[in-house]
């Protein structure tokens, strides 16, 4: 999962605080997918999985305090 | 299993990018309000192809300075200049040149003088240790063959208290082996 990869790295307070289902109909409306694409989704993905086909997440996370670095600002 | 090599990923990316092209709005008009998007060139908003909306999460500052991994066309790149204001500095990243010069345009057109973008992987980023307050990322880090070492990038780059903001896609059930060998599914 991604919230265990990223704490892993070394970030800490991970949390997820948006996750959606992300199916092929919301697929198909990104132009990088091609059509041909899209249909060949529908064929051999099955149909209980169309509406869910794989999920977004917005995860935030903090690099821990006095891990070096200087302030950017 | 890697299907791809790293090479041929990077160059179906870049392809893909590249030659996208978008008239309708179809992805920001579910990410965004329309009151975030006035005012910006319709090449950016068309071109949005986030997963989510890191930006609004990240809940910036005026003055901070943040990096936008994976900046695409420039939505997000354009949203975060706009919150972090003159005071503030938005470094947009890319691999496809393309995509560069497009947020580049997009930041004049949009009045934007505060937006700094640089062609570069999220693999090996071109700043220097602890440089930037927030790092958001919309979309692309599923697009790489090493997401740790992405990952372990953005940490290195960020002040110690600094911030990830980080939309993508993941998978909770394995996908057909047919579509994770197709180009096009690594390109989204």
């Amino acid at each position: 999962m991604l919230t265990k990869k990223v704490a892993n790295i070394g970030f800490e307070a991970v949390a997820t605080v948006d996750r959606r289902p992300f199916g092929i109909d919301a697929l198909a409306s990104y132009p990088v997918f091609p059509p041909e694409f899209v249909d060949f989704l529908r064929r051999v993905v099955p149909a209980d999985r169309h509406d869910e086909l794989v999920w977004s997440v917005v995860v935030l996370a903090r690099k821990p305090k006095g891990t070096g670095g200087v302030h950017a600002g | 299993m890697a299907y791809f090599t790293v090479d041929q990923a990077r160059s179906i990316i870049r392809d893909t990018y590249a030659a996208a092209t978008a008239d309708v709005p179809a992805v920001a008009s579910g990410l965004y309000a329309a009151d975030e998007l006035a005012g910006f060139p319709g090449g950016a908003v068309s071109l949005a192809l986030g997963v989510g909306h890191p930006v609004r999460h990240a809940r910036l500052s005026p003055g901070e300075v943040v990096l936008d991994v994976g900046c695409g066309a420039g939505i997000d790149t354009l949203l975060a200049a706009r919150a972090v204001g003159p005071g503030g500095r938005v470094i947009g990243l890319d691999m496809t040149p393309a995509m560069v010069e497009r947020t580049r345009r997009h930041a004049a057109e949009a009045g934007l003088d505060n937006v700094e973008v640089r062609e570069g992987l999220m693999e090996s980023l071109p700043l220097a240790d602890g440089s930037v307050d927030v790092v958001v990322s919309n979309g692309v880090l599923n697009l790489s063959t090493r997401k740790s070492r992405a990952l372990a990038e953005m940490l290195r780059v960020l002040r110690a208290g600094g911030r990830l903001a980080l939309a993508d896609l993941v998978v909770t059930q394995a996908l057909p082996e047919e579509v994770l060998r197709s180009a096009p599914a690594l390109a989204g």
